[in-house]
């Protein structure tokens, strides 16, 4: 059986961890001839199966957005290219619907004064393996991104994502929550790499994971590369449960704990939700999260 | 006007740089071969046991792949380094009875004089064997041993001790140094503190590599029974030559029920040396390890102390800090294992690159199945003192249990021009503010520090500001 090695991680560590790569085999995921989507403004596109290239291209001063569900059983691969030219502004929405094994890829160049905002859920998913690079090439480029997933049973999530800050002045921003139930596991690497040159930029990741089940297995890999002095980079990361004081409070005003994780659970997917602009979109992804019952 | 820019100096080494000569007919031959094991299993009397472990290690290290992650270690020929030399002179409890040009150097070093002020033992270890080694009289009578770990191997009294932990907690397995440890390893200390005895004034071994081309291979074991505490000191440098020089030294601790271990290194290698060194500690219930580790020289490091927190309610504690200057690649950090119940620990690390120097922080923190109600913070700050120079943070969190709490936080960046300005503001130069910012910036660790080794410390950063600005 054919293995591919994927999610790199830019520098490799222990290697006990196993987090320097994700290995897999080929066969399960996506075969068969590549089908190329060129998504216009206001796009949705959708994906059950097989192999697709989406390209989503702002041009100079130009304002896109498009939305991508994955969903369906079978095996899939999706790569997504996004270009925005100077001053332009791309967000994409990329929804993970309970979906079979899946490959997904997303590259942006990101220009002079672009803006990229990317908005991922993954909700479910047998076995999910994401990578996103975002090329801030451009002076005073930035880079946005928005990730929630909710995992249970035997699912899989294994994300790698790269802001490269080549740049000056360049902005990151990444945002991470997630829940995970049963006997799931994630792996969420993150990396802000500063190059020389990357002089004023700023790079910020923050991870929020929720571990519901003593079967979880969660591995978080925050990274910052520095090669230039004038920059700020931080990252932080909360593994776990909820704050003790938090629960306290809540159980004072009747809420029983399992509820009290359920419901934080659901509120900082909500806040991952509440980034999709879309209306069709965030209904859809709300009727799945409640499982087609109205909250409240 | 000549204009000069703000600077901050290199470390000065000076203190660290003087030699004496070794005569070549002490130095066993070069590289990894079983002859030259055997040799040195001659040369120490091994036990038999002993000398099969050295050749069973020799077949590990000759299967085992080098690492692929890490500062690159091309420059170091393993078949040229010298892994043992001959001593000169058998081990001494009276520093006039040591060969004087070994004296000096430790004199040099302020190790005689930092014995009679302020340390409970002292063990001193020149190339690949200890010369010096004494313990006064009441903490001997305590029942504490602190010997040379070759004296005790051969003491009828604590053989059977040390069989049963020498490499077990680092077995040769580990990766290709430990491997090599195991099969020429030579000196270092042995230390024992029976249950309930607390020591308040710390030991300290200082290793010293001063032959060209050498290795050192030295092997520190630590046991605390029940209730100890003990502070251990490790201090070690070398001159610089121009051929690489290796340690890849091992340091095995055992931390009892409720017993507390301070373990603090200054390591202020040349910058021809490779620093591999392996350290891991097995805390037991209610015990806490405290790591305080300042890593200022070699030219190459690969250094992560690890913490096993093996009983219920083990604690571990990691502050570091590393400065990387011209020509150093300095890859540190530490790993943590939660393997019981309620444990917890916490890493505090700062960070400073300059010169074109290359520091990288790097951590593992494994939260296992067993470990609920586990608790774990990790916080590392890095800091840019130009743009040649680079700085990587690394850290991994595998988390297996639902009922933990992990907390992580890094930061990167220089010196800030709000905080210069402010502190101009109140009548500092703005040479005085930014050496003022940095010498607080490792802090964390100096505060950490009995004070004549803080001292040292300062004296190692040597924050040097000059110049006039613009």
């Amino acid at each position: 059986m054919e293995k591919i090695i994927l999610n790199k991680l830019p520098v490799p560590t222990f290697g006990w961890l196993k987090v320097n790569s994700a290995e897999r085999d080929a066969a399960a995921f996506g075969t068969g001839k590549e089908r190329e989507v060129l998504l216009a403004d206001g796009s949705r596109a959708e994906l059950s199966g097989g192999r697709s290239v989406f390209e989503v291209t702002a041009a100079e001063n130009e304002k896109t957005s498009a939305v991508i569900y994955i969903s369906g059983s079978e095996g899939k691969e999706l790569t997504t290219n996004v270009k925005a030219a100077a001053g332009a502004e791309v967000k994409l929405v990329q929804v993970y619907e309970n979906s079979g094994p899946a490959i997904g890829s997303v590259n942006a160049d990101i220009a002079e004064n672009a803006a990229f905002e990317l908005v991922q859920l993954y909700i479910g998913g047998k076995d999910t393996v994401s990578g996103i690079y975002a090329d801030l090439a451009g002076r005073n480029s930035r880079f946005k991104a928005d990730i929630g997933y909710l995992l249970d049973g035997d699912e899989k999530l294994d994300i790698n994502l790269v802001a490269s800050h080549a740049g000056k002045k360049s902005q990151s921003e990444i945002s991470v929550k997630g829940m995970m139930r049963g006997s799931s596991e994630k792996t969420f690497r993150g990396t802000i790499d500063f190059l020389n040159g990357s002089s004023g930029a700023k790079g910020a990741e923050n991870e929020e994971v929720l571990l519901l089940d003593e079967t979880v297995r969660n591995k978080t890999v925050p990274l910052i590369l520095c090669a230039e002095e004038d920059v700020e980079g931080s990252h932080g990361a909360s593994i776990g449960r909820i704050d003790e004081a938090q629960i306290f409070y809540m159980q004072s005003r009747g809420i029983p704990v399992d509820k009290i994780y359920e419901l934080t659970a659901r509120s900082r997917i909500a806040q991952v939700v509440s980034k999709i602009s879309d209306k069709d979109t965030a209904d859809r992804v709300n009727a799945i999260l409640t499982g087609g019952e109205e909250d409240g | 006007m000549k204009e000069e820019k703000t600077q901050v100096a290199d470390i000065d080494r000076s203190l660290y740089d003087f030699r004496y000569e070794e005569d070549e007919r002490d130095y066993l031959g070069s590289g990894i071969t079983a002859d030259i094991i055997k040799e040195i299993s001659d040369e120490k009397g091994d036990a038999d046991w002993m000398r099969e472990f050295r050749l069973k290690s020799m077949e590990i290290y000759n299967k085992t792949p080098m690492v692929e992650w890490g500062p690159s270690i091309e420059g170091l020929d393993i078949d040229n380094i010298v892994t043992y030399i001959r001593t000169k002179s058998r081990m001494n409890t009276d520093w006039n009875d040591v060969p004087d040009d070994i004296k000096n150097t430790f004199e040099k070093l302020g190790i005689p004089q930092a014995e009679r002020e302020s340390l409970a033992g002292v063990g001193a270890q020149y190339d690949s064997e200890l010369v010096y080694h004494n313990v006064r009289k009441e903490v001997a009578e305590s029942g504490v041993v602190y010997t040379d770990l070759e004296s005790a191997m051969h003491d009828e009294r604590y053989a059977e001790m040390i069989h049963t932990h020498f490499m077990k907690l680092v077995p040769p397995t580990d990766h290709k140094f430990a491997a090599l440890h195991g099969a020429v390893w030579s000196g270092g200390s042995f230390v024992y503190v029976p249950k309930g005895v607390r020591l308040e004034i710390p030991l300290q071994s200082y290793f010293r590599l001063n032959a060209k081309g050498a290795g050192q291979f030295e092997h520190t074991l630590i046991i605390l029974e029940e209730d100890s505490y003990l502070h251990f000191i490790e201090g070690c440098s070398a001159p610089k030559y121009y051929e690489a020089g290796l340690h890849a030294g091992c340091v095995e601790l055992y931390v009892g029920k409720n017993a507390t271990l301070r373990y603090s290194t200054i390591e202020n290698w040349s910058k021809n040396m490779y620093n591999l060194n392996t350290k891991r500690a097995l805390v037991d219930e209610g015990g806490k390890i405290e790591w305080v580790s300042g890593s200022f020289g070699s030219h190459v490091s690969y250094l992560y102390p690890m913490s096993i927190l093996n009983g219920r309610g083990a604690r571990a504690e990691f502050t570091g800090i590393t400065f990387a200057g011209e020509g150093q690649n300095l890859d540190t950090g530490a790993k943590i294992v939660h393997n019981a119940p309620d444990t917890s620990s916490y890493m505090n690390t700062k960070s400073i690159s300059k010169s074109g120097g290359i520091s990288t922080f790097r951590s593992a923190v494994t939260v296992n199945e067993k470990a609920a109600g586990s608790k774990s913070a990790v916080s590392c700050e890095s800091l840019m003192l130009d743009r040649i120079s680079r700085s990587d943070t690394i850290p991994v969190m595998d988390i297996r249990t639902d009922k933990a709490d992990v907390g992580h936080e890094a930061k990167i960046g220089r010196i800030s021009d709000e905080t210069v300005f402010y502190l101009m503001s109140r009548g500092l130069s703005e040479e005085e503010a930014k050496a003022m910012i940095v010498r607080g910036f490792a802090d964390n660790v100096s505060k950490e520090l009995p004070l004549e080794y803080a001292v040292e410390m300062n004296n190692l950063i040597g924050l040097e500001m000059k110049g006039s600005i613009g």
